[in-house]
């Protein structure tokens, strides 16, 4: 446990517990690269590692640790990945994740290169590149081991250090004659890396740290039978689980290759100091104006009739393959399961997942919603809940009363009340009125709109009335039909989005802005052509961003997208990416018809109601995902829905005379 | 030759929210009149083929969001206006109140060349609501202001019933071609123009 490359661990929940887990279940052996076991059928586990993880997504509770072997079985050599079955630590990580990410034995004919990464900090991880050009996903040493690995299987096949690069290892097995005969083609190349001096791959330390690495000689219980492996091989092409397997490794793919493009786009950007601007956020914040200097540079390598740059993502697959289905809505039965007997909502994050991947059915909304919004706390019972009903009502109803108490001849003499009511009485009745719940003359909802907005307005009196509020609160109060809880769960919506209608707008500025880093990260080409285009203020996301997308999908559609966005799973700040997702899909559409800024607004408005939601929020999540920590750098801090950074006053006193 | 390219006149509307500025839109371009328009939210725009004498134009009309608190999105949607038109409702005087500072607002962040000869066009909205029994701004009052303000041309309109909306955007048309320059119009084939222009003014047009 005394690895030199480790770095401290102690605070990663999950290292603790698959420590905890190893001891438990293995033993240490005096060998790390020849012991062996000989039970399957002449197989011999050569190299044995625990601790291998991979990670799917950047949350450390998904990550899936596993046992990686290599097993030599007459004269080949396999490699293969077994995730850990039932590890309590990661609970979250579902058998079918497991299972799609298990590497079952590959024979190292099938493998090309082997890369190598050794990050100052954090854990040593490979990618193992196939002949297919496909790739699986990094594998985290987080025992150390990378070392011994490589040198394991120099043992057994030809590998050899790229002449590129020193981190890459090309796998050549003599042993298939097929490869031999491929190999022995790539005269020129294979030359250059056959005249490298083997001793620049310093195997000789490998065995350093072997008395220290933990073995175990125990495979009784993985269901590994290599000797079956040829026999899939000729059934390969009928059986309808390798499609999936494709899709996965195809997956695997692009992750890499992401992975390679991120690290050349930062190498790039730190140097081009493109990455300074998010540093310089306060003051470019201030100004809506983003300066497009590189646009008289790029202009005219435009070809008139524009062929589409290709995206570096290769979106359509990543949807494809990244995005999980969308479930079925979370209904009652399955809601009180997460429930215990007083109420209490025993793990928020599954709630939140699960909500994430399914939104919850229309009856229970009523009852979840609460919570999303945080005006229930999910520890809160029954009983809590019922007393803050109760409390609050009363609360609702005092600020209620101070508008109400205003009589007409004190209104005579309170412009701003009169101009703030006036407002409020237009909107409440243009807002969602071809729904049933509001259509009709004198109906009794608009006005639960219109009381609701006032009271807001009083409760808080620096914001006040602004459009777009009762887009917002509409949806609430068709959900919860009762007016104090909606105005609850209205203030705590607006306890995030609060700063999207500040007179400044910096709120939306600041999601704007974050658009663009974001599109700059996820799709350098389509960046580019904003760039040339004078695009980059993203005005034309305008209406996405201030309302949450109330106007572009039907009204149940919005209802859904919103318990997506509010679970905050698996980020506060989903709808950026909502965003990304929605101008990728029509990337080729906007880039291929050179649309200039009247024209891509006039699209995007045009988009309301023809946009495929659950499509969009697979991508907003491969995208997010992908995106990963560099995603996270292009958001500023305080940006809706996040909490606003320092607390006091939200709207500054300067503001307060403007803000009607 | 010059060959003669249909040029697009990008006209702005502006005034205080409620008064009526999508309605006039759809009335002018759809023909239609709708009582479920939602708060428009950021800006849209419609478009409309127009012809004067032997000229086709495509008239740009763009709408934007009547709070206050959304002007400062103005700058991206103002910019290369031909013409602004300012709209009031006739029975909220608030509304008419607020008609310079529109046009104040405007002349800001659309930053025309000349500022005081920029073509605007006032229309007094909803000229129909209550039989003209709860209007609080005068016709007069209305065409006093206009005045002021170098002669602005000014239309009582219903956007409801059609009334007055054709005529109004006939002289709002007129207008943004009176400031469009002489030489984006008839176009060389061979000479771009892209980046000039907008300084000179017409001499030439007096339509």
């Amino acid at each position: 446990m005394q690895e030199p490359e480790l770095h401290d661990l102690s605070d990663d929940a999950d290292y603790a517990a698959s420590q905890q887990q190893g001891s438990a279940s293995m033993m240490r052996s005096d060998s790390g690269k020849h012991s062996s076991s000989s039970e399957h059928d002449g197989a011999e586990v050569v190299y044995m590692k625990d601790n291998v993880t991979i990670h799917p997504s950047m949350l450390a509770s998904e990550r899936i640790s596993g046992r990686l072997r290599l097993i030599k079985q007459g004269s080949s050599l396999f490699m293969t990945w077994i995730p850990y079955k039932g590890q309590n630590s990661n609970a979250r990580v579902s058998d079918k994740d497991r299972i799609l990410y298990t590497i079952r034995p590959v024979p190292m004919t099938d493998v090309r290169s082997i890369r190598r990464h050794t990050p100052a900090l954090g854990w040593q991880y490979i990618i193992v590149v196939l002949a297919t050009g496909l790739a699986f996903p990094p594998l985290y040493f987080y025992n150390g081991g990378v070392k011994e690995f490589l040198a394991t299987i120099k043992q057994h096949v030809f590998i050899v250090r790229s002449a590129e690069d020193a981190n890459v290892f090309i796998v050549n097995d003599f042993q298939n004659p097929l490869q031999k005969t491929l190999s022995s083609l790539e005269i020129p190349r294979a030359l250059s890396v056959g005249s490298e001096p083997s001793t620049s791959f310093s195997v000789g330390e490998a065995s350093v740290d072997e008395n220290q690495e933990r073995m175990s000689v125990d495979i009784q219980n993985d269901n590994i039978n290599i000797s079956q492996y040829n026999e899939r091989q000729r059934q390969k092409a009928h059986d309808p689980a390798r499609d999936l397997s494709i899709q996965v490794l195809e997956k695997f793919s692009l992750v890499t290759k992401f992975a390679r493009e991120t690290t050349s786009q930062l190498f790039r950007d730190s140097h081009s100091n493109g990455y300074g601007a998010i540093e310089r956020r306060s003051n470019s914040l201030s100004s809506i104006d983003y300066p497009s200097q590189k646009a008289s540079d790029d202009w005219d390598k435009v070809p008139d009739k524009s062929p589409v740059p290709q995206d570096p993502l290769e979106f359509d697959k990543l949807s494809l393959v990244w995005g999980k289905p969308r479930q079925s809505p979370l209904g009652s039965d399955e809601w009180f399961t997460f429930l215990d007997s007083e109420g209490r909502i025993m793990d928020s994050e599954a709630l939140r997942k699960r909500v994430f991947y399914g939104g919850v059915e229309q009856k229970l909304r009523k009852e979840v919603w609460p919570f999303l919004l945080g005006y229930h706390d999910y520890d809160s019972t029954y009983a809590e809940r019922e007393y803050l009903k109760a409390m609050k009502k009363a609360e609702f109803e005092t600020v209620k009363k101070q508008w109400q108490s205003i009589s007409p001849e004190q209104a005579r003499r309170f412009t701003k009340f009169r101009e703030r009511k006036g407002l409020i009485d237009k909107d409440v009745v243009r807002t969602d009125r071809s729904l049933s719940f509001y259509d009709g003359d004198d109906n009794p909802n608009v006005n639960l709109l219109h009381d609701i907005l006032l009271t807001y307005s009083f409760y808080n009196f620096d914001l006040g009335y602004c459009q777009g509020m009762s887009d917002l609160l509409s949806p609430i109060l068709f959900v919860l039909e009762d007016e104090s809880e909606s105005f609850w769960c209205f203030v705590k919506l607006m306890e995030r989005l609060g700063p999207n209608f500040n007179r400044d707008q910096n709120g939306m500025h600041s999601q704007l802005f974050a658009i663009t880093k974001l599109v700059e990260l996820l799709d350098s080409p389509l960046h580019n052509y904003f760039t040339q285009r004078d695009c980059l203020n993203y005005f034309f996301c305008f209406r996405w961003v201030l309302i949450q997308f109330k106007r572009e999908f039907e009204f149940d559609k919005t209802l859904r997208l919103w318990e997506v966005l509010w679970t905050h799973y698996p980020s506060e700040h989903l709808h950026l990416y909502v965003c990304v997702a929605i101008l990728k899909r029509y990337r080729s559409k906007i880039i291929g018809e050179q649309m200039d800024f009247d024209t891509l607004l006039k699209f995007i408005n045009e988009l309301s109601g023809h946009i495929n939601l659950d499509a969009v929020v697979r991508d907003a999540e491969a995208l997010c995902i992908c995106a990963g920590e560099n995603g996270d750098a292009c958001i500023p801090p305080g940006t809706p829905p996040s909490l606003p950074a320092e607390d006091g006053l939200l709207y500054p006193q300067q503001e307060l005379d403007d803000v009607l | 030759m010059a060959s003669r390219r249909r040029m697009l006149l990008k006209v702005i509307i502006l005034g205080d929210s409620g008064v009526g500025k999508t309605s006039l839109m759809n009335q002018y371009v759809n023909r239609k009149f709708s009582n479920q328009y939602k708060a428009t939210i950021g800006a849209d725009f419609l478009t409309k083929e127009v012809q004067f004498e032997d000229r086709l134009f495509t008239l740009q009309i763009w709408d934007t969001a009547g709070q206050e608190r959304f002007q400062s999105l103005g700058v991206a949607f103002y910019r290369g206006a031909d013409c602004c038109v300012l709209v009031y409702d006739v029975n909220v005087m608030k509304s008419f109140d607020n008609l310079n500072n529109w046009r104040e607002e405007f002349l800001i962040q659309a930053s025309p060349s000349d500022p005081e000869n920029f073509p605007f066009v006032v229309l007094g909205n909803k000229i129909d609501v209550d039989g003209g029994n709860s209007r609080v701004v005068s016709e007069k009052k209305a065409k006093a202001w206009c005045a002021s303000k170098g002669n602005i041309p000014y239309f009582e309109t219903s956007a409801k019933e059609g009334f007055n909306v054709d005529d109004a955007f006939q002289c709002i048309a007129k207008n943004a071609l009176k400031n469009e320059p002489e030489e984006e119009i008839y176009l060389p084939d061979t000479i771009d123009v892209a980046g000039g222009g907008r300084q000179q003014r017409s001499t030439g047009c007096e339509c």
